[in-house]
């Protein structure tokens, strides 16, 4: 592989055995060599790893009471749609007042009971048949009885119950996101 | 094996596997030759790392800093990864130095490796760039006057530079273009070249072997596997070691506080460029470009020159004196420079406070990033946040003249009376015993109008009759003040006596007072709140200082900010003062 040339003397051909060491010695090199090779990518290949990996359970359980709307202006035990406004966290950015979702709630009497809009089979936005009967999602015909429970369609589970509470007049209600197409419910940070 | 053969077929990568097995270094293996691997094997750390912030890097000029600071605050190891790319582009620059001084001792350019020297001496400059590409994509103080200072710089090249700037910058102002080309020649155009050149680099200096200092020891013979790899791997790791204990030292790499071009920044270059910096001092106005461009361009020449230059056979260092002097003397004065620079900046206080400043604005900037940044971006999250502003509106408008703790009028040269504790017992004793004090009302138009009541007064005639107040009346009177200043209820008080008595000959005191000509300064609610606020609003309403005391005439009067300032601002600014006469000093 040598070319020599220019000023250099033209190389001799190497005539002694190329090493200096014995056999076992020089396989004991190799293999120090080949651990510190690995152990050297190692250093960058886990913390690699670790930064990469974000936890969809980062932030779970976490109470988010979120302000949505007046008892008063609730019809009794009609179905009610309601958008979710509070402060958008992406990565590194917070935006304010932004809506971050939207919720359906039934009044019941001086209770407010509150479901998820988003169909636990893939997430489109649940609505309401046209005879206010059931909900029904426009994706994939899933169908969900006025309390939530999957009638008939691909949702693997019924729609996702949410925590609420009344102050001072107004409906608080703990926004949370779940896992979709699976009949476990999850929260997801 | 089946599958091997398979393969094998295929891609025939077993022959290729026994050249690399059977590779050899004639002349037997040397620590020397492993600079050149280490330099490769770094410049591949910070490759994958920079691969792993690019997953979460936003380049902006609203999302790079907020960016960067997530990745170093919150990403799980995000501060180790950025701490090994940025430690491991400044440990590929000193290994590039290295590896080039070792090339040039040995006379390793000349024929037939000058080719391979070029390549690589390119690639040294190719290293520098891509450090100075990376620096500004934080978009922090330190990166963003540090690209500004670099493309001026490139700017005054003559002939293409111009061109060049507007080329990196995307227009005039550093801004968003100017983040996306940088990142652009980053990530992309810098690596695909860099990889290109080393690539071909290393296949000449495979295909040349090693420069041997006499033919005859080509006789002895090492397999490069495992013998010259250990030697590199073992150099790697050490360099490793460096980086990562860098890394741990710094909790990764430093982030300064958001990029702001309208704030006075002391900006430094990185070490690496110290010497160009302490270069270019004594050369002013249109000598500059000599240190900038002409200097650093003769010195990569003659470098480049090199193989050209020396051609004589004996590779002895002795017989090649002539070259390798200039070559250390550059060496020397670079290191030198360095060393001065950073004596320089180590002794100069001042620079020291402006350090300490912009620490302190970027401890702040991590702190509200926590919350998460506004979509306006870092800067927007920093001119928004009431402590930092408040600081800010205070230097621009109040601290030219008003010293108050550590904000100071640049030169020491106040010109109007000290703020330091205003409102607190300290001050109103002090204004009672020197009101001329240079950093009381010495350097304003007041001066002389108030006598001191402990000191008597220059005019010998007068200093006969003068009796100094007893120490209990100057304590009611303090008391008072104090008490005024807190809103605290002072009607028929021992003190409100006294001020009535012996004060409101000249001040007022509830609008009354002997002499409606009089200067002085309203007495009621002195140093409270509403007091401050209407001394910044408007100081000649009356509410503080009579019309008169703040006539333009009137050399260095204070300004009515009412039309100056948002409302807002005037807050920040009342409380910021308002601050201190609870200040515990
Ligand atoms: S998403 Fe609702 S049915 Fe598929």
């Amino acid at each position: 592989m040598q070319n020599p040339g220019g000023d250099e003397a033209p190389r001799p051909e190497p005539t002694i055995e190329p090493s200096r060491s014995n056999p076992d010695r020089r396989t004991a090199l190799r293999a120090l060599v080949t651990l510190g090779g690995c152990a050297y990518a190692g250093v960058i290949a886990v913390p690699g790893a670790q930064f990469l990996a974000p936890s969809a359970e980062d932030g779970q359980g976490k109470a988010r009471w979120i302000r949505v709307g007046r008892l008063e202006d609730l019809p009794q035990g009609e179905p009610r749609r309601l958008a979710v406004v509070g402060d958008e966290r992406d990565a590194f950015n917070v935006t304010k007042d932004q809506q971050l979702g939207a919720i359906w709630v039934v009044r019941e009497g001086e209770k407010v009971r509150a479901m998820s809009a988003v169909c636990p089979h893939l997430g489109c936005s649940i609505d309401i048949g046209a005879d206010k009967k059931s909900f029904s999602c426009p994706c994939h015909t899933s169908r969900f009885s006025l309390a939530g429970a999957a009638e008939s369609g691909p949702s693997p589970r019924a729609m996702d119950p949410l925590d609420v509470r009344v102050t001072e007049g107004f409906v608080e209600v703990d926004f949370k996101r779940f896992r979709l197409g699976i009949a476990e419910r999850m929260e997801v940070g | 094996m089946k599958l091997g053969d398979w393969l094998d077929e295929r891609t025939g990568h077993r022959a290729w596997a026994r050249s690399i097995a059977e590779a050899t270094v004639p002349g037997g293996a040397r620590f020397a030759y492993a600079w050149g691997a280490a330099l490769g094997v770094t410049l591949l750390v910070t490759a994958v790392t920079g691969v792993l912030l690019m997953t979460a890097y936003a380049p902006s000029s609203t999302t790079a800093w907020a960016s960067v600071a997530h990745i170093q605050n919150k990403l799980p190891a995000g501060w180790f990864v950025r701490g090994l790319h940025q430690f491991g582009a400044q440990a590929s620059i000193v290994l590039v130095v290295i590896h080039l001084a070792y090339t040039i001792v040995r006379g390793a350019y000349r024929r037939p490796r000058e080719v391979t020297y070029w390549v690589g001496l390119a690639l040294a400059g190719l290293v520098l760039a891509w450090a100075v590409t990376g620096n500004p994509l934080r978009w922090d103080q330190r990166g963003y006057w540090a690209l500004r200072v670099e493309t001026g710089i490139i700017g005054t090249v003559p002939l293409v530079g111009p061109k060049l700037q507007d080329l990196l910058l995307g227009g005039g102002e550093p801004g968003s273009a100017t983040l996306t080309r940088l990142y652009t020649i980053h990530v992309f155009v810098l690596p695909l070249i860099v990889g290109a050149l080393a690539w071909w680099h290393l296949r000449l200096s495979r295909k040349h072997g090693p420069a041997l200092a006499t033919p005859a020891d080509a006789v002895k013979i090492d397999r490069w596997f495992p013998s010259q790899v250990a030697r590199d791997l073992l150099v790697s790791v050490v360099v490793l070691g460096v980086i990562v204990a860098l890394t741990y030292r710094g909790h990764g790499a430093p982030l300064d506080a958001p990029a702001d071009p309208t704030s006075d920044y002391p900006a430094r270059p990185e070490w690496y460029f110290l010497a160009l910096y302490e270069l270019r001092k004594p050369f002013h106005g249109a000598l500059e470009p000599i240190a900038t461009v002409v200097i650093p361009g003769l010195v990569f020449a003659f470098l480049a020159a090199l193989p050209l230059l020396d051609k004589k056979a004996d590779r002895g260092v002795p017989r090649r004196l002539t070259l390798l002097l200039p070559v250390g003397l550059i060496g020397l004065g670079a290191a030198a420079l360095t060393l001065k620079s950073i004596r320089l900046d180590t002794a100069d206080a001042d620079l020291g406070k402006a350090v300490a400043k912009a620490e302190a604005r970027a401890e702040r900037a991590t702190v509200l990033a926590k919350d998460g940044v506004p979509p306006e971006g870092a800067l927007a999250m920093m001119r928004n946040d009431p402590m930092s502003r408040r600081v800010a509106l205070f230097e621009q408008h109040c601290a030219s003249c008003h010293r108050m703790g550590e904000l100071a009028p640049a030169d020491g040269k106040d010109t109007a009376p000290e703020l330091t504790g205003f409102g607190s017992a300290a001050w109103a004793k002090r204004v009672l015993e020197e009101p001329d004090h240079d950093r009381m009302f010495g350097k304003t138009s007041f001066k002389g109008m108030m006598p001191s009541v402990t000191k008597p007064p220059e005019d010998p005639e007068a200093a006969k009759v003068f009796t100094p107040m007893a120490a209990a009346d100057m304590a009611a009177i303090v008391g008072f003040l104090e008490a005024e200043a807190r809103g605290e209820k002072t009607a028929g008080t021992q003190g409100e006596k006294l001020v009535r008595q012996r004060c409101t000959s000249c001040h007022r005191l509830d609008g009354k007072t002997d002499d409606e000509e009089s200067l002085a300064p309203e007495l009621r609610g002195w140093g409270s709140n509403a007091w401050i606020q209407a001394q910044i609003d408007d100081p000649g309403s009356g509410k503080t200082y009579p019309a008169g005391a703040m006539d333009p005439k009137l050399e260095g009067h204070m300004p009515a900010f009412k039309d100056k300032l948002p409302e807002a601002d005037r807050k920040l600014l009342t409380a910021f003062v308002a601050e201190e006469r609870s200040k515990k000093r």
